[in-house]
């Protein structure tokens, strides 16, 4: 079996008081999780924390990806850099990945427009962030990972906004990462979206972490138990 | 919520009255003879403004077929704008540097703190301080005015820049730190980008601020149109004065109208429809 990308051990995420405790679970690449949850019950703090931005309240996680570029993060209001082209914003994902090199500016540029072209926006690529609509914006964020190629991409509601075909774009672009090795951590509100990618849910209850596979997950919807 | 505005206005306003008040000892008739004397002044001495500052210089001779280009107008205004440019310039990439090290978003506190002492000292001298220092140090002209304007825009620049950052929302700066953008690069890349707009803003105020402070520190000798302004001012040529004010607050208004043109390319407004330099003279009809 291969080795995990990420390993939380006695993990307990929040900010004052815990909001989750004691989450003992293991990423491995190549898997989709999906966190449910209702709102504030800490998916967010969960995935922040992972990303390095919140401290642990206790335990810990081992992160093994590389310092640079080797994690891919999409907050929720997706952290564009709003005056800039879209491209350059594109290309910030790429400049983490790429070493020093003579070619590296056109190695950039490159992964710069396949990524844009993946997620159908390449037309826009001059454009300022800013003049985007919602869904635009989170395809940039998309293609701003996509060029990153990291190890483990954390992405929080980055689904939202999006009609139903922008989402199967998305999903395809995000697809060619994860067969490439990428394993993905995606906060959910739609659990629809969770049974169509995901390979695996992460339901939060109560200060609780449940881990299921997805077929596990069918049987405990299907079956009723969430009632 | 609209009354607790007025009251705080009413709180504030009543404050200052009171601490004018205590700073006068009362005595508010002086301001009444204040007034007085400015209108005599004004009117005896000021008006009109003589425009023969805009005219040719008699020594030296004038190469120039345009006379205007050879008057003490001219030429001081020239040195003024190329003295704050300059000092803008350099001032405003020291500011990014230092205002840099001094956000509290983008670098620990114990960096934090010395670089913000160090700001504090650059501007709690004036630019006309500096100037006299300047003056003594390398001598009288433009190079002391341009470096007394530098170490000023530095420290009052620097300010309004670490604040500006220290307000930007926090998502584009977490992204670029979990995906592993180096500091620089994030400064460079989304720090310096995402806040171009106030960032130019500040840059061209600097450049008005320098331009009229460019005014103040020529009489302590460091060039610019202050230098003919103080001699005006010592041989009671105050009509000569009245015509430099008017041809420095012209610039100032040109230097505004520019920056607003500046700002269009980087904020929301400018998307719908960026200004022409008609708008600027005449304000657009609505359609």
């Amino acid at each position: 079996m291969e080795d995990s990308v990420l390993t939380l051990k006695n993990l307990s995420v929040g900010y004052d008081e815990p909001l989750i405790s004691n989450i003992n679970v293991e990423v491995f690449p190549g898997e989709i999780i999906a966190i449910l949850g209702p709102s504030g019950i800490g998916k967010t703090t969960l995935i922040r924390t992972i990303s390095g931005l919140v401290r642990p309240l206790s335990g810990s996680f081992d992160l093994k990806v590389e310092k640079r570029g080797g994690l891919g993060y999409i907050p929720q209001r997706l952290g564009l850099v709003r005056h800039a082209t879209v491209a350059h914003n594109v290309s910030l994902g790429a400049r983490t990945r790429i070493k020093f090199s003579l070619n590296m500016w056109k190695e950039r540029s490159q992964r710069t427009m396949d990524a844009l072209r993946m997620l159908g926006i390449a037309e826009k690529s001059n454009e300022p962030v800013r003049r985007l609509s919602g869904g635009q914006q989170r395809r940039v964020a998309t293609a701003r990972t996509l060029a990153q190629r990291p190890q483990l991409m954390l992405a929080d509601e980055f689904l939202g906004e999006l009609d139903h075909s922008n989402v199967e774009i998305v999903f395809k672009a995000v697809q060619t990462l994860v067969e490439n090795g990428t394993a993905v951590i995606m906060v959910e509100h739609h659990d629809d979206n969770a049974q169509l990618f995901a390979t695996r849910i992460w339901n939060i209850k109560g200060d609780t972490l449940e881990d299921f596979s997805l077929e596990e997950w069918n049987i405990r919807t299907l079956g009723g138990e969430e009632e | 919520m609209k009354y607790r505005l007025f009251g705080i206005i009413f709180i504030l306003l009543f404050l200052a009255w009171h601490t004018l008040n205590g700073l006068i000892e009362g005595d508010w008739g002086r301001l009444g003879g204040g007034f007085e004397n400015l209108s005599v002044f004004f009117s005896e001495s000021m008006w009109p403004p003589n425009w023969s500052v805009l005219e040719a210089r008699s020594y030296p001779v004038c190469e120039s077929d345009i006379e205007f280009f050879c008057s003490v107008g001219y030429l001081g205004m020239m040195e003024t704008i190329k003295i704050a440019f300059v000092a803008t310039i350099l001032g405003f990439i020291g500011a990014l540097f230092f205002s840099s090290l001094a956000a509290r978003n983008l670098v620990p506190l114990y960096v934090a703190i010395p670089v913000r002492i160090l700001l504090s000292a650059t501007r709690s001298l004036p630019s006309l301080i500096w100037a006299i220092l300047f003056v003594i140090v390398i001598g009288f002209g433009p190079l002391s005015g341009v470096l007394a304007m530098t170490f000023y825009t530095v420290g009052y620049l620097g300010k309004l820049q670490y604040e500006t950052f220290e307000g930007m929302a926090s998502d584009s700066l977490e992204a670029s730190r979990a995906m592993g953008l180096s500091r620089s690069s994030i400064l460079l890349n989304v720090v310096i980008p995402e806040n171009s707009n106030h960032l130019l803003s500040q840059l061209m105020f600097m450049f008005e601020y320098n331009v009229r402070h460019g005014t103040v520190i020529g009489i302590v000798g460091a060039g610019g149109i202050g230098y003919y302004i103080s001699t005006y001012l010592k041989f009671l040529q105050y009509e000569k004065v009245f015509a430099l004010l008017i041809l420095i607050f012209v610039v100032v208004v040109i230097i505004d109208l520019l920056s607003m043109m500046v700002r269009s390319f980087v904020n929301d407004e400018g998307d719908v429809r960026r200004p022409t330099w008609l708008n600027f003279i005449l304000t657009p009809k609505e359609e």
